[in-house]
């Protein structure tokens, strides 16, 4: 699947799109942080289907997923 | 000129900052609306900060420009949202504009603005600040702090 990164995710991974393969969200978190440098350090939200979940979800590979950091906008 | 209230989604974000001229304009197409007696307007601007150097050495640098960019399908549904919950919390507001910069936006200039109307000044203050709030909490938009050193830090709201 398809995963969109955003500000300084996109930075370190030096992409805005990664191509992953994983069966729920907590794959998906590991998977991340084996592929993005210092992702450990980094505080962020994972959105499907641009809505934040916080739990352990399933993923079919279908949705569309998001790696959100620390929000800042006004 | 009135707002229509049917909660499409709109886009609320424009490129590059916003122009103070476009306030007053935004306030004069209110002209033609007799029902509105309050407006309240809130303008964000991007502050020169300074930036601490390490080890508590005195500033490094200032922030000269932040640079914004925003997960743009998501923060729409979100202020759609935001938008219909304002209009349920004070049914009496006329209108709501919102409109946030994407691009880089120098130190002085204006990236922000949530502009509420209504009958009575309550509503219009009420609304205003809970969507600022809102927005800046919930609203998928990233800022890329650009230092006069050439360097740069990555904002995050507190």
């Amino acid at each position: 699947m398809d995963v969109l990164l955003f500000g300084i995710i996109a930075e370190r991974a030096g992409t805005h799109r990664l191509q992953v393969e994983a069966s729920s969200t907590a794959e998906l978190k590991r998977q991340l942080g084996a592929r993005i440098d210092g992702m450990e350090t980094l505080s962020y939200a994972l959105a499907v289907d641009r809505v934040i979940v916080n739990d352990d979800v399933p993923l079919s590979g279908s949705e569309e997923i998001a790696v959100l950091p620390p929000f800042a906008g006004g | 000129m009135s707002e229509p209230r049917t909660h499409s989604v709109k886009d609320i974000f424009v490129d590059g900052p916003i122009d103070p001229a476009f306030v007053g304009t935004s306030i004069a197409k209110h002209a033609t609306r007799m029902d509105i007696g309050a407006h309240e307007i809130f303008l964000g601007q991007v502050r020169a900060d300074a930036v601490a150097g390490a080890d508590d050495h005195p500033p490094a640098a200032t922030v000269a420009a932040i640079e914004y960019t925003a997960y743009r399908d998501m923060a729409l549904e979100r202020m759609t949202a935001i938008r219909e919950e304002a209009f349920a919390k004070w049914p009496s507001m006329t209108c709501l504009h919102v409109h946030h910069s994407l691009g880089t936006i120098k130190a002085g200039e204006l990236c922000f603005m949530v502009f509420t109307s209504a009958p009575h000044r309550m509503a219009a203050r009420e609304a205003v600040a809970w969507v600022v709030d809102r927005i800046k909490a919930e609203l998928p938009i990233f800022g890329k702090e650009i230092l006069s050193n050439a360097t740069h830090l990555w904002k995050r709201n507190s």
